[in-house]
């Protein structure tokens, strides 16, 4: 069964969210700090608003493809 | 040494991730559109056939009326209740299918704002992020080398 984009998408979030949880453990000086709150965080924001619209919308081409058979 | 260049090693880790992370999620983007030129294509096919079987239909109802209108006081009665549920029920398979493609039309114009947003983040800002983070990295490696015992 091929998965819908949004799962993959979620799935790549989770992989960038552990990468920087092991970058973390390491690296926590200040530009650590600013690089997690002023880019990588903002980033992980949008990435997720993007997957929950992508969701909702794949949602609604599946019930009509459903409600419109046959 | 390990544990000297773990920050290092860790930090290359970053910038390894967020480049697959942009190669992916640009995948998955490319897929979210052609999913929605898909679903588009479809039921357009399907109302195509649909305002096709409507027009046999309601070709079909109108000569069983002729036919009925032509039908003398002997003739056995002629029923045009078939055709005319023909007739209804492709003309409402046919308002629904308009009915679920102004609604994509709407929702995928409403995503089109928040999808615009993350495709200039894929194309514009991860690249400056790596470059940032590879930027750090380059700089952490010189100043081990200015550090390192001779």
């Amino acid at each position: 069964m091929i998965s819908r984009p949004e799962q993959d998408g979620d799935q790549q979030l989770r992989l960038l969210a552990d990468a920087w949880d092991q970058a973390a453990e390491h690296w926590r000086d200040g530009p650590a700090r600013h690089f997690g709150d002023a880019e990588l965080g903002p980033l992980l924001d949008e990435s997720r608003t993007y997957l929950e619209a992508l969701r909702k919308l794949m949602d609604t081409l599946e019930a009509a493809e459903r409600e419109t058979q046959g | 040494m390990t544990g000297i260049h773990a920050d290092i090693d860790a930090l290359k880790g970053l910038h390894g991730a967020l480049a697959r992370y942009r190669h992916a999620q640009r995948d998955v983007t490319a897929r979210g559109e052609d999913q929605v030129r898909a679903t588009r294509a479809a039921l357009e096919e399907k109302a195509s056939q649909l305002r096709a079987q409507l027009e046999l239909s309601q070709g079909e109802y109108a000569d069983c009326r002729e036919r009925a209108a032509q039908a003398g006081p002997e003739d056995l009665p002629v029923d045009c209740s078939g055709y005319a549920r023909a007739v209804a029920q492709n003309a409402e398979r046919l308002e629904q299918i308009q009915l679920w493609r102004q609604r994509i039309e709407a929702e995928a114009s409403e995503f089109s704002g928040v999808a615009g947003r993350f495709a200039a983040l894929l194309a514009d800002d991860l690249p400056r992020m790596e470059d940032h983070l590879a930027a750090i990295i380059t700089s952490l490696e010189a100043a081990r080398r200015v550090q390192a015992p001779s």
